[in-house]
């Protein structure tokens, strides 16, 4: 590669006035210039070397074929949130020496690997005599690596919370849900949930940092907020069990890196209070192909990871937010309620509070949720909540980490006959992905110990409830038998009922895949209400009994402030 | 006191920096003589860190107690005024202020680095958000204010709050020297940057004074923001700080070392341990007196007579009590119906009081009503008086009962003169905030 090694111009005049001394002068002048690397440098940076690359590039095939299976015409923000998060480094059984070492294994197999490849490196260039003097040109293309690695992943964090769907508003269900019945996970969630135009100020922080390391001049200011920003969400990971600690330690981990050149300097200058010149290596592209490639990639980069995924983060805020569902609820039954009444097979159960069957509470989401409590153990959902689903009866966020003997029903609601069909949102788990941090069984955390934070999982075995058998996806053209046709024709098609400037590829694939086998449970219930403000519920229940609910609107407000910046349209 | 290698300043630059001097001298140094009144009344030979605390929350008050951002618009009143009378009487005789510029920067240092050890250590002991109440833990989570969260998600994990503490503590101790004063600030800037953003989202009380550190910290910065960016982000060639101030005499540097001595011994050791023996013996968030013996947990109302009526359960009747709440320590919560004026209390109010003023469990938080109560063991009497100032005159008497280590029974009478029969009967409830951290997320939790 033709490359020229420029030093900066050292301005003199400039010197003079700032020294007075030609003492000075001379140690700053001796100092900018280059010169050979220390063999433990060398050493050390085909070490490093290694080691970053090798984290800093996606370890699957399967990302590089979803690269050009993506139909990117219809682009849903997943799809690029998918291209800037990825496993990386080397796995053989996600465990160093047996342990998982709190997810951290891969790191250490990974520098384990790059410490023998670099002394191997440095045994073959020794016996082919053919060591170099230093390595400036390899050493600033390691840190453009580095520095999109870690602007491209971080921005692809950070634009969840620019626009604040990574913590979403507490659903009703939430909000009259007992502190204590929340995991720490949830609460840390929830606090950020709560405040969203404070998740969009650290989604700017986030952001900020991650566009500042696409420019060589900007870089230690990225860096530094990169450090600051994400050393404390490692931090909050462990201390709430969040599960996304090796994401975000591993962001610190690439800033770090790129400071490694800043830190002697600042040492100099502030500590020292000696005169410091900075030493920059920045190789010279002399063909044109070299340069407008260079433009190329670097304006395709901005382009695709700024502006596009911008455009994509906003329509997914503003007519699809991630975890919380997307299709609009029934509006007349919104709301809180009482249970004023409830029958059970025609037989009438008082309100107490201490009664094992009846419905505490009852509460209609603005989407397609209903939700009551009541009092009796149930296996919870541990998860965070969250993955990319397209179903909304797959996006948990509302009960996953939630306790207090609160259910979570997705509803189907056919609106002419007034019937809701209601499918449990609980299921028994599928997989064990993405938990915790630390305890037991980290090592199976499944798929992606870097991609801690995002993906659904269950947890528990059987449900109390037992479900009836039925074996559902959606109320589409595939749902099985427990919707007749005639109420599938009115329900129509979920997938289509969300805006369509959030239509993309990736919800049509989930909504046409063939209906998953999993068992949940079931309800069928009639609805009838004048104005909303009292609702009569009957039909069956999970149980196959029949009920008699009455439900009258309670509208006693919060003391939890409103948001002011509501993710969804509905 | 002069350095032979400063330069003479321009004219704008001397009147900039008369302002900032005065700006800051008057937002930094103490020069109300409320302020030394306090200093003096201050009980010296035993001294909590509650005291130091309010010593070190000092900020120039001109509208009442609580600081508000127009005390700033008086000090840039009066340093304007400073700044004219001093650039006439000084006819342009001074050639430099680099002596002066180094020794505001010093005062406004100390100050800055004061403000930050005060909260460092109430976090590094984990006082300032202490872990929720039992009576918080069973309260909707719509029922907190925002800046209630905020403190009881902090709460939840004391190990994340001694962390916090720690950056602000390394903070402080970094500007206490010249040469890491800037990284001290740089910190400040990011940390008290985010608590200020935090105030402002979580309705937070405290914005003003975050401000205040943080344009402390701005001063702190400039003195090297130029070499920074010079160094760093154009990547050319630095000079460096060239000034020291010459201590030539041996009292100037005796009396030095001593005045730093004593601020480490003062702010650092002493109020360090302090803080630590408040943070086992000496809360201020709780009440400190022990309650009912064996008492604390959970109670389903089983029944509740009022007169001669049982008053079934109810969702809506605002007499009859659904459950209550013993702390561990002297105060008791009855979630029902009642409504609840919310002591809408947010900010740090670290002060000496007697229990009855600890009022953090009903800060911020609807749905439960919190009493404190004094135990007359002898005649099984509990005297409830409501926490809460506005709801004062909500005052129980009650004889209790213990039939067995799960029942408690009340009778007696309110605030009404109705005579009340209540029957609590304590529930084994499991917290999912506790159960889930003794599991892991990973096992699966039946609650």
């Amino acid at each position: 590669m033709p490359v020229t090694e420029t030093t900066r111009d050292i301005p003199g005049p400039e010197i003079a006035s700032f020294s007075g001394s030609n003492k000075l002068l001379a140690e700053g002048a001796h100092s900018g210039t280059f010169r050979p690397w220390k063999e433990y440098e060398k050493v050390s940076f085909r070490v490093a070397f290694l080691f970053f690359i090798i984290i800093s590039i996606p370890n699957t095939a399967g990302w590089y074929t979803e690269l050009f299976h993506f139909d990117w015409t219809r682009l849903n923000y997943r799809d690029l949130y998918d291209i800037a998060r990825f496993d990386s480094g080397i796995n053989f059984s996600r465990t160093f020496l047996g342990s998982p070492l709190l997810g951290y294994a891969n790191w250490l197999t990974t520098l384990v690997v790059a410490i023998i490849g670099g002394l191997l490196w440095t045994t073959i260039v020794r016996v082919r005599k053919t060591e170099r003097q230093e390595y400036n040109t390899l050493y600033y293309w390691l840190r453009v690596v580095v520095r999109y690695r870690a602007g491209i992943g971080i921005i692809g964090f950070g634009f969840t919370k620019l626009f604040p769907v990574q913590m979403p508003y507490p659903s009703l269900g939430l909000l009259n849900t007992n502190f204590g019945d929340l995991t720490a996970q949830k609460i840390f969630w929830l606090s950020v949930g709560i405040v969203p135009w404070y998740q969009v100020f650290a989604g700017i922080v986030e952001s900020a940092a991650g566009a500042l390391l696409f420019f060589r001049r900007t870089t230690t200011l990225g860096a530094i907020l990169l450090l600051g920003a994400l050393g404390d969400i490692v931090y909050v990971n462990f201390a709430y069990d969040g599960g996304v600690h090796v994401y975000s330690s591993y962001f610190v981990l690439l800033a770090s890196f790129l400071l490694v050149k800043d830190i002697p300097r600042l040492y100099k200058l502030l500590i020292q209070e000696r005169f410091t010149i900075p030493v920059d290596f920045y190789p010279t592209l002399k063909a044109k192909w070299q340069q407008y490639g260079r433009y190329a990639l670097k304006a395709g980069v901005i382009f695709v990871f700024l502006f596009l995924l911008f455009y994509l983060q906003y329509i997914n805020w503003r007519y699809d937010p991630y975890k919380q569902p997307a299709v609009a609820g029934v509006p007349q039954l919104r709301g809180n309620y009482t249970v004023s009444e409830f029958r059970i097979n025609n037989k009438v159960i008082p309100y107490n509070p201490q009664d094992s069957v009846r419905w505490q509470d009852a509460t209609f989401e603005n989407w397609a949720s209903l939700s009551f409590s009541v009092n009796r153990p149930l296996p919870l959902d541990l998860s965070n909540g969250g993955g990319a689903p397209q179903k909304d009866l797959e996006r948990t966020f509302e009960m996953s980490g939630v306790a207090g003997g609160r259910r979570v029903f997705h509803y189907y609601a056919d609106t002419v006959d007034k019937v809701l069909y209601l499918e449990d949102k609980y299921k028994a788990p599928s997989d064990l992905r993405n938990r915790g941090a630390g305890k037991e069984g980290a090592a199976k955390r499944g798929k992606s110990a870097a991609a801690g934070q995002d993906h659904p999982g269950g947890a528990g075995r059987d449900h109390s409830g037992v479900g009836d058998g039925d074996h559902s996806g959606a109320a589409d053209r595939d749902a099985p038998g427990w919707i007749s046709a005639e109420a599938r024709a009115h329900i129509g098609n979920e997938r289509d009922k969300i805006d369509s400037r959030a239509a993309s590829a990736r919800r049509d694939k989930e909504y046409g895949e063939t209906p998953k086998k999993e068992k949940r449970n079931h309800m069928i219930l009639h609805y009838s209400t004048q104005d909303g403000s009292r609702i009569i519920l009957t039909g069956i229940d999970d149980h196959k009994d029949s009920i008699y609910v009455i439900l009258d609107r309670n509208n006693t407000p919060y003391a939890l402030s409103p948001s002011s910046l509501q993710a969804g349209k509905y | 006191m002069t350095d032979h290698v400063n330069e003479p300043w321009k004219g704008y630059e001397k009147v900039a920096f008369r302002f900032f001097f005065l700006y800051f001298l008057i937002q930094a140094f103490p020069l109300d003589p409320k302020y030394f009144a306090q200093v003096f009344s201050l009980p010296w030979s035993k001294l909590r860190y509650e005291d130091i605390f309010t010593l070190a929350h000092y900020t120039p008050r001109f509208f009442g107690e609580t600081p508000v951002f127009a005390d700033w618009s008086i000090v840039i009143l009066l340093s304007i005024l400073g700044t004219g009378i001093w650039t006439f009487a000084d006819k342009n005789r001074t050639r430099a202020y680099d002596n002066l510029y180094y020794w505001i920067r010093v005062i406004v240092r100390y100050r800055l680095a004061i403000g930050l050890l005060a909260y460092g250590f109430i976090k590094l002991y984990p006082l300032q958000a202490p872990y929720p109440s039992l009576g918080n833990l069973n309260t909707h989570y719509g029922d907190f204010t925002r800046w209630k969260l905020f403190s009881l998600s902090l709460g939840i994990v004391p190990s994340y709050e001694a962390f916090l503490g720690g950056v602000e503590i390394a903070a402080a101790l970094l500007l206490l020297f010249r040469k890491t004063a800037s990284i001290g600030a740089l910190i400040v800037v990011f940390f008290t940057g985010n608590v200020f953003m935090s105030n402002l989202a979580y309705e937070g009380g405290e914005y003003v004074y975050s401000a205040y550190l943080i344009s402390l910290a701005l001063f702190v910065l400039a003195f090297d923001i130029q070499r920074l960016g010079r160094l760093l982000i154009l990547q050319l060639p630095t000079a460096p700080n060239r000034f020291t101030p010459s201590l030539s005499l041996k009292w100037q540097q005796y009396g030095r070392l001593g005045l730093k001595t004593i601020f480490i011994f003062f702010f650092v050791v002493l109020f360090g341990f302090r803080t630590h023996w408040g943070y086992h013996h000496d809360p201020y968030q709780y009440p400190e007196t022990k309650g009912l013996t064996g008492a604390s947990g959970l109670y389903n109302v089983t029944l509740f007579k009022l007169g001669k009526d049982t008053l079934p359960y109810s969702s809506t009747d605002s007499t009859r009590w659904t459950n209550v709440v013993f702390e561990r320590w002297s105060s008791l919560s009855i979630a029902g119906n009642r409504p609840v004026i919310i002591d809408s209390a947010n900010t740090e109010n670290v002060t000496a009081v007697s229990d009855i003023k600890k009022t953090y469990e009903l800060e911020g938080s609807d749905g439960r009503n919190y009493y404190q109560y004094e135990v007359d063991t002898l005649r099984h009497l509990l005297t409830l008086r409501n926490k809460n100032v506005r709801d004062s005159s909500d005052k129980w008497v009650l004889q209790y009962a213990r039939p067995d280590t799960s029942r408690i029974i009340l009778t007696g009478i309110n605030q009404h003169n109705d005579s009340v029969y209540v029957v609590l009967d304590r529930i084994n409830k499991k917290y999912l905030l506790q159960e889930a951290a003794r599991t892991g997320r990973n096992g699966s939790l039946k609650l």
